[in-house]
């Protein structure tokens, strides 16, 4: 299932440039570069003459020239040169998708070019703050895009996948919870008062007396889960909102499918402390990275067991109401697509 | 009817008008919601798949269960909506001193 009428992170800034970079998304081939002018374009990655992957042409220009016949193709997709003729059919053309360079990400749009409304990107400003110190990074997953969203939703698996890092066995036993929920939007509100801290906030923080812990995940679709993470001393207010003395962080998640079942993993952490320590950056990557890697062992083993047992029986535990919650959106959304299209395809 | 034990549930202050929570009573799981100043108890578990009711969503006097979306009327236990089938039981309420107490049968098996 993919939801087309969404922006999503295509790359980071940084990976486009003159030379064409060919990425899956949605289970649609796209061709990204920028223009002379550093504008980045997007384009259906596949020749309309012989299907090459136009990643694999060169930049003329503003024109991306396809490696097999030259064929070549502006920003909007349409071709405007035919190597050894002088009239070009008027056909010959490939998809153009909007996209939108903000938050250090290429954001692209992948249903109805006239429904892009950049407005409705999702605000990821920690990444380009200066009052935060940021670094993104990106993981290729062999695992349907869900079962990422869900993971970041469900947060009891730390205190078993996690154990060396951010988790403990207090974040199963002790956390109160709370799911909140909107037609676009869950939050999924979670407290540990009085309670020792992980290994990764002890090295951030060194904190050797029990803190109160929080984390609060915000869920929007179709797979966008901005956590707001740290701790305090115990004792200091921070339930009450005030939070003195501890560390606060966000760890930033932005998943685009790639195909049913794999997917283009990016995300980041941001710290509001000693901001211009790159060191202390890198080392809160590192820790995260480790435990994401181990998450990233946990996806590829479930999606081999689904794909498998398509249809084997699931049940569903009390700690799963974030993620049913942040489903039903998702079905319900998918739902909403599926009666438009009927609609248009009656209309025909 | 049966005769009752009262055991301590709650605080007042920790059910707040218009919320539900979710509460051990000696062994039974309970659920306390406050709605236009009574509070009233019922059990925690759905009848569906015993998710706890007390993280589900309230409105007015019913809670949608978490996970399936089961419906109960949180003053009667009456089961509104599948997945459920089952109404869940209701139990006595009364405060004291600002404490909530909830009456438990004496001699069956709870929750």
């Amino acid at each position: 299932m993919f939801l087309k009428n969404f922006w999503y992170v295509a790359a980071y800034d940084h990976e486009v440039a003159r030379k064409p970079v060919g990425r899956m998304i949605l289970g649609e081939p796209v061709v990204f570069f920028r223009r002379q002018d550093g504008t980045p374009v997007a384009l259906e990655d596949r020749c309309v003459h012989r299907h090459l992957p136009l990643h694999m042409g060169k930049l003329v220009g503003d024109h991306l020239q396809c490696h097999y016949h030259g064929l070549r193709y502006d920003c909007s997709g349409q071709c405007v040169k035919v190597p050894g003729q002088d009239a070009v059919p008027p056909s010959a053309r490939v998809k153009a998708y909007p996209v939108v360079e903000r938050y250090r990400w290429l954001w692209i749009w992948m249903g109805d070019p006239a429904l892009a409304d950049p407005d409705k990107i999702t605000d990821f400003h920690w990444f380009d703050d200066p009052a935060w110190g940021a670094k993104g990074c990106y993981l290729h997953v062999k695992a349907n895009w869900q079962l990422i969203v869900d993971n970041l939703l469900d947060l009891t698996h730390l205190a078993f996948v996690h154990e060396s890092t951010i988790g403990n066995a207090a974040l199963v036993d002790n956390a109160a919870v709370k799911v909140t929920r909107a037609p676009n939007n869950v939050v999924v509100t979670r407290w540990i008062i009085d309670a020792p801290a992980p290994p990764t906030f002890v090295k951030a923080g060194g904190f050797t007396t029990p803190v109160d812990r929080w984390q609060i995940i915000d869920f929007v679709p179709p797979a966008f889960l901005r956590l707001d993470v740290g701790c305090t001393p115990t004792g200091t207010g921070a339930p009450q909102g005030r939070r003195v003395g501890g560390i606060t962080m966000r760890n930033l998640n932005a998943i685009t499918p790639e195909t049913e079942t794999t997917s283009h993993y990016f995300w980041g952490q941001a710290h509001d402390w000693d901001v211009g320590n790159r060191a202390l950056t890198d080392m809160l990557v590192e820790q995260i990275t480790t435990a994401f890697l181990e998450d990233v062992a946990v996806f590829e083993a479930q999606q081999r067991n689904m794909t498998i047992l398509p249809n084997a029986p699931q049940i569903d535990i009390n700690a799963d109401t974030g993620v049913i919650q942040a489903r039903r959106i998702l079905d319900r959304i998918h739902q909403e697509d599926l009666a438009a299209a009927a609609t248009m395809a009656a209309a025909e | 009817m049966a005769e009752v034990r009262w055991h301590r549930a709650a605080a007042l202050a920790d059910v707040r008008e218009g919320e539900i929570i979710g509460v051990r009573v000696h062994d039974a799981s309970i659920a306390l919601v406050r709605l236009d100043g009574h509070v009233y108890a019922i059990d925690n578990l759905c009848t569906h798949d015993f998710a706890f009711l007390s993280q589900g969503f309230l409105d007015g006097r019913e809670v949608e269960c978490p996970l399936h979306a089961a419906r109960f009327d949180v003053v009667t236990g009456k089961c509104l909506g599948g997945p459920a089938m089952a109404d869940v039981h209701t139990y006595p309420v009364r405060v004291e001193d600002d404490e909530v107490q909830v009456g438990l049968p004496v001699g069956l098996p709870s929750g």
